[in-house]
């Protein structure tokens, strides 16, 4: 992260979305929205006297609510940049008009509550989309786990906050209902991941590992405890994986294969009911706390970016590389690539490799001052063309525009509108050459004399 | 008047068990502008290739079919090796007579067979209309957006600062990160996510 912050080469823009992409590999043109932080980065010490002072207290979304934030913030203490933001939905000033006790506090002057989304636009050779995962909101469809109404009934992301030690509890896994160590802790695995029915039908690939991760960190870090884990499989297909997971079961874990079926309260424990499919036969654990292996989603808004970008997903939303063995950080809209979990579920190491591999394929378009683009695209016969515009309209690419020419015909100077091809956008798909009406659209390598020759040698 | 060489590879026994090669590449010596016609084990290794050129040169071919695998696999391959002996590469055709015919036809050879012939036929009736095509070039603004800045994110724009071009790390939340800055320990090394 200080590695990122600290590139001379790399430029951050946090606290930023893209608003729209346009043009073509090498030269697209990005529009993005700064949103306004309230603060004023460049004479923000991140000093925190305005997060000290701040009078009001919400609920932390990086610490997903077992912990509380001011209106303004940092996320976490060693956040980059370590400029806070003012959370206007909260803070009393925008809310109410009153307070502004930060504004009168700040050593540096650095509080603008006047700030406005600034929108920037800027050229890109490539691009890379890394958006990531979020989790299953597991309390909309699993109700045999309580629909979300224990509170000691948690999420893995929750248990890594509470064992994290800049995280809401300083690193004592804690109950978030009273506070207390838990003695025995039970983790179910595959929640929304392999479930048809109800979740979602791919494993998810990380939660085996990091549920054997947090098993080792209960045992390590609370005496005399238990660990239990709820399983359909445990699959550890990575270096060292097997031997990690190995180790849990040596330090005490027990697993037991099989769903669980009904969790609920009886006075301070959590009735854990399922079954050992092993053994046959039905278990029931008295827990003080159960953590859920929730399975990755494509994180919020990629239905958005996938249009400003051409990038298909596939069924769950996950964004589609243009081979799955061949070229697995590529994707049909050239000069755009993928890396992490927005691809499919992923763990770190595989994230890890596939943004370098990303990486290489950018820097191998920046190796040359022009790329080459493939001759194999569309184009039209302007003396055919109607206008019509049916081209424009379908073009998935959003490479047809309709111009405007001029010309002398028997003495008189006539203009018309015709299509004309962008040839950097242009895929090469062929779906204009099948919609034009006139057969004036064509696509080069596959014309339509070319594919009538075909089916000639075929029929004829 | 076109000069029309047709290779037919056996890809092993991939194409060669199932289709009659000899048979596809003797028929097609009959096709309209075909003036070469033969087949090879495996068209696309180095003695293969060195076939197409040979043949280029003493028969004066202009134009070139390969009746292999899918294009997806071997067309850049082939078109690179006519452009080698002079030929425009998108004078060139690709007919997939193995996963369109022989994988799929394994318990017909003689049909097969027959859609092979076809399929050599096709691809040559289209490179007959086929006419020299050529790249354009445009520029490449020589600076990467990376959106999400996550660890996908923050490794990516690593990787390519470091190669010493400029990128810009978008993401919408307060800070750098992403649900990685969340985490404890790492597995399977436990180290410090932050």
């Amino acid at each position: 992260m200080v590695a990122a912050a600290q590139h001379p080469q790399i430029e951050l823009l946090t606290y930023s979305e893209i608003e729209n992409i346009s043009g073509y590999v090498g030269n697209f043109e990005v529009k993005i929205r700064k949103k306004a932080r309230s603060v004023d980065p460049l004479k923000c010490t991140g000093c925190g006297t305005c997060w000290g002072k701040c009078p009001t207290r919400v609920d932390s979304e990086f610490d997903l609510g077992l912990g509380k934030r001011k209106a303004i913030y940092l996320p976490f203490p060693q956040a980059v940049p370590a400029v806070p933001v003012i959370d206007r939905e909260h803070c009393r000033h925008f809310t109410k008009g009153k307070c502004g006790i930060c504004e009168k506090l700040c050593p540096a002057k650095a509080i603008d509550f006047n700030q406005k989304d600034e929108i920037i636009t800027e050229k890109f050779g490539a691009i890379i989309i890394a958006t990531g995962y979020d989790l299953l909101k597991w309390e909309e469809v699993y109700g045999e786990y309580g629909y979300g109404k224990y509170p000691d009934v948690i999420t893995g992301m929750h248990f890594e906050r509470l064992n994290n030690a800049s995280g809401p509890t300083k690193g004592q896994i804690l109950r978030p209902s009273d506070n207390k160590s838990p003695e025995t802790v039970v983790f179910i695995k595959c929640v929304g991941s392999r479930d048809d029915a109800r979740g979602k039908s791919y494993c998810s690939r990380a939660c085996c590992m990091y549920t054997a991760k947090h098993v080792h960190q209960v045992l390590e870090k609370i005496p005399n405890s238990q660990a239990i884990v709820f399983y359909m499989d445990v699959r550890t297909p990575g270096k060292a994986y097997e031997e990690f997971y190995k180790r849990s079961v040596d330090e005490g874990a027990v697993y037991i294969r099989g769903r669980v079926s009904r969790i609920f309260q009886e006075g301070d424990k959590l009735i854990v009911r399922g079954e050992d499919t092993l053994l046959g036969r039905q278990v029931e654990v008295k827990a003080d706390m159960v953590v859920l292996a929730t399975a990755m989603i494509p994180s919020k808004g990629w239905d958005v970016l996938s249009k400003m970008t051409n990038v298909s997903t596939d069924k769950d939303g996950f964004f589609q590389e243009a081979h799955p063995k061949l070229r697995p950080v590529e994707t049909f809209t050239a000069g755009v690539f993928l890396a992490g979990a927005c691809q499919g579920p992923k763990d770190i190491p595989d994230t890890v490799s596939q943004a370098s591999a990303a990486a290489v394929k950018v820097c191998q378009l920046f190796t040359k001052d022009e790329m080459a683009t493939d001759p194999m695209v569309a184009s039209v016969d302007e003396s055919l063309c109607s206008g019509c515009g049916m081209c424009e309209n379908i073009c998935p690419y959003k490479a047809i525009e309709i111009k405007t020419i001029t010309e002398r015909i028997a003495g008189k100077q006539i203009s018309r509108r015709v299509s004309s091809v962008n040839k950097g956008l242009c895929q090469g798909c062929g779906t204009c050459s099948v919609a034009c009406p006139s057969g004036a659209m064509n696509l080069n390598g596959f014309t339509n004399e070319q594919i009538l020759a075909e089916v000639d040698a075929i029929c004829l | 008047m076109k000069r029309i060489g047709v290779f037919i590879c056996h890809c092993g026994a991939n194409i060669a068990s199932v289709v009659d090669v000899k048979k596809v590449a003797e028929t097609a010596k009959s096709f309209p502008g075909v003036v070469y016609a033969t087949d090879y084990q495996y068209m696309c290794s180095d003695p293969g290739q060195e076939l197409i050129r040979k043949a280029v040169k003493e028969h004066r071919l202009d134009r070139v079919v390969v009746a292999s695998c899918s294009p997806r696999l071997h067309e850049p391959t082939f078109r690179k090796t006519v452009a080698s002996v002079g030929i425009n590469p998108y004078l060139f055709e690709m007919a997939n007579i193995r996963e369109q015919c022989a994988w799929v036809h394994s318990k017909d050879k003689e049909g097969a067979t027959i859609k092979a012939i076809d399929l050599v036929r096709t691809a040559v009736a289209k490179v007959g209309k086929n006419v020299p095509l050529f790249a354009s070039t445009i520029s490449v603004t020589k600076k990467a957006l990376v959106i999400g800045a996550g660890i996908a994110g923050m490794q990516a724009a690593i990787d390519i600062a470091d190669a010493g071009y400029k990128v810009v790390l978008v993401d919408r939340e307060p800070t750098i990160g992403g649900n990685m800055v969340k985490l404890d320990k790492t597995f399977p090394t436990l180290d410090c996510s932050a």
